[in-house]
């Protein structure tokens, strides 16, 4: 159970469990996409269900203390500094890009975390290690779905196919929403960790669709594959969801159509 | 491997003037008039929405007026003054388009409970707030400052994204465009947020007493802006 500023949310999986999840299972994803040939750029967009999940975690630990401006902010940030970090590791990275990002995401984040408790006296204890584990979380999730569009991490694939054509907006928006949504849409003081994470995977699945759409028009990446994967992970994690809140809720009752203007009268 | 030194030390002024435009963008959320939630329902001073949603708006619109006005001049000047024109029409706008459906919609008198006298009309204002509220609308010196806020956003948005496209590169003008647009999102989102974590979440305009508390927040753009601002610089100087 967690409302804003009630402390720290507990539940269920553990954070580390996750942490490794989303780190390993993005990287993974990631780096697997881009070696093994385009019908497994697939795998681009299952890394980016893992870091949103982490992200979305990472966002529920935080914004349970209350951060007095809404939960969508620190989304917005968490694809702020990505996208900063994701550009420079691709950039100067090679292939050890994806690295380099999250490294270089860690130290945007835990900037932010220290300037946010020592000058703007937030005093949110876990700050410092969220805004680092968000800002890797929104990098990770922005290399997932490029590679899941055009097939690699090369930057000069990823410049052509994802930036100079405008869809890293899309990425920024989705993803954005992805990580900030979970928690958003399901807070107050019957939240659980595993209907937030749930909604996270399905929100990361429609990103994974999306992907599927643009990867369509690229000839490195498999977008047919995308999409199928991406419409039943999306599937699966919502009709989960959908259990989940018959589950939560006191009780759930049909109330049948409006009444016509002849019942009415 | 790039040359992260050389093409670090040839942009030096770029570095800079990009911090400036993420402190400017700090800034400039101090002016704007967020009510958040509260303001959504009518019960404080403000725009109905949070700080991001707001700066995002004016911003980007600063930005597309600057890139715009990039297209067909070169002079900084031109571009500045574009950015900052879009910031201001839509932050206008918005808070036009709010204050109708406040007054007419909602029915209560723009009021504001941090001051008893506009400090610009000197109208009377604790009069006029309804009973357990905070104030409700835009008064007159919400939307003035209001306006401010979206110009020096407008500026800091412009001054980011110039002082990105005049990096050396060898670059397609395409491809620049877009990775100095990004990255100028990124850095725009950044300095959007750490002064919404200051007044947090909702501030009145110049006249809040939250307002006194930017220092602050401008001091932490300035490290996060600095740092992002050196990578922008290697990432796109050295391709």
């Amino acid at each position: 159970m967690s409302a804003g500023g009630s402390g720290e949310a507990a539940g269920g999986m553990s954070h580390n469990t996750i942490i490794g999840l989303g780190l390993l299972g993005a990287l993974i994803g990631i780096y697997a996409a881009h070696f093994l040939g385009s019908y497994a750029s697939f795998l681009g967009g299952i890394g980016a269900i893992a870091s949103i999940l982490w992200g979305a975690e990472s966002v529920r630990r935080v914004s349970s203390y209350g951060l007095g401006t809404g939960v969508p902010s620190i989304g917005m940030i968490a694809l702020g500094m990505g996208v900063v970090a994701a550009t420079f590791g691709l950039a100067v990275g090679g292939v050890a890009g994806p690295v380099i990002a999250v490294i270089f995401a860690a130290l945007i984040g835990l900037l932010v975390g220290l300037l946010a408790n020592t000058v703007l006296k937030m005093g949110i204890p876990i700050m410092v290690q969220s805004m680092a584990e968000i800002s890797i979380a929104g990098t990770l999730t922005i290399i997932g779905l490029s590679v899941a569009m055009v097939g690699s991490f090369t930057f000069a694939d990823v410049l052509t196919g994802v930036i100079a054509t405008g869809y890293i907006a899309v990425i920024f928006i989705a993803g954005g929403l992805a990580i900030l949504h979970p928690f958003n849409g399901n807070l107050g003081p019957d939240e659980k960790q595993d209907r937030t994470l749930t909604t996270a995977v399905e929100k990361g699945a429609i990103t994974m669709i999306i992907a599927g759409i643009v990867a369509a028009v690229n000839a490195g990446a498999s977008g047919a594959l995308t999409i199928i994967i991406g419409v039943a992970i999306w599937y699966i994690a919502f009709s989960r969801f959908y259990k989940l809140v018959k589950r939560d809720s006191f009780s759930v009752v049909g109330t049948g159509l409006l009444p016509n203007e002849e019942e009415l009268a | 491997m790039i040359d992260i030194v050389g093409a670090l030390m040839d942009n030096i002024i770029s570095v800079l003037l990009i911090t400036l435009g993420g402190v400017l963008i700090s800034w400039s959320v101090h002016f704007v008039p967020v009510g958040g939630a509260p303001a959504a329902m009518a019960q404080a001073t403000g725009i109905g929405t949070g700080t991001v949603q707001l700066a995002a708006g004016a911003g980007l619109t600063g930005l597309i007026t600057a890139a715009t006005m990039m297209g067909v001049t070169d002079s900084i000047l031109l571009v500045l003054a574009s950015g900052a024109i879009g910031a201001m029409i839509m932050i206008s706008v918005t808070m036009l388009v709010g204050q109708w459906s406040y007054v007419y919609g909602v029915g209560c008198v723009p009021s504001s409970a941090k001051v008893k006298y506009d400090p610009i009309t000197k109208d009377r204002q604790d009069l006029y707030v309804s009973q357990g509220t905070e104030g409700h609308d835009l008064p007159t010196v919400s939307y003035v400052s209001g306006i401010i806020g979206g110009g020096l956003g407008g500026i800091g948005g412009a001054m980011v994204y110039y002082y990105l496209m005049i990096i050396e590169n060898s670059l397609p003008a395409t491809e620049l465009v877009g990775i100095a647009s990004i990255f100028a999102v990124g850095i725009f989102f950044v300095n959007a947020v750490i002064p919404s974590y200051n007044i947090g979440g909702t501030i009145e305009g110049f006249h809040d007493p939250k307002f006194k508390k930017f220092p602050k927040a401008v001091i932490s753009s300035l490290a996060a802006t600095f740092f992002c601002a050196i990578m922008g610089v290697i990432a796109i100087g050295g391709l």
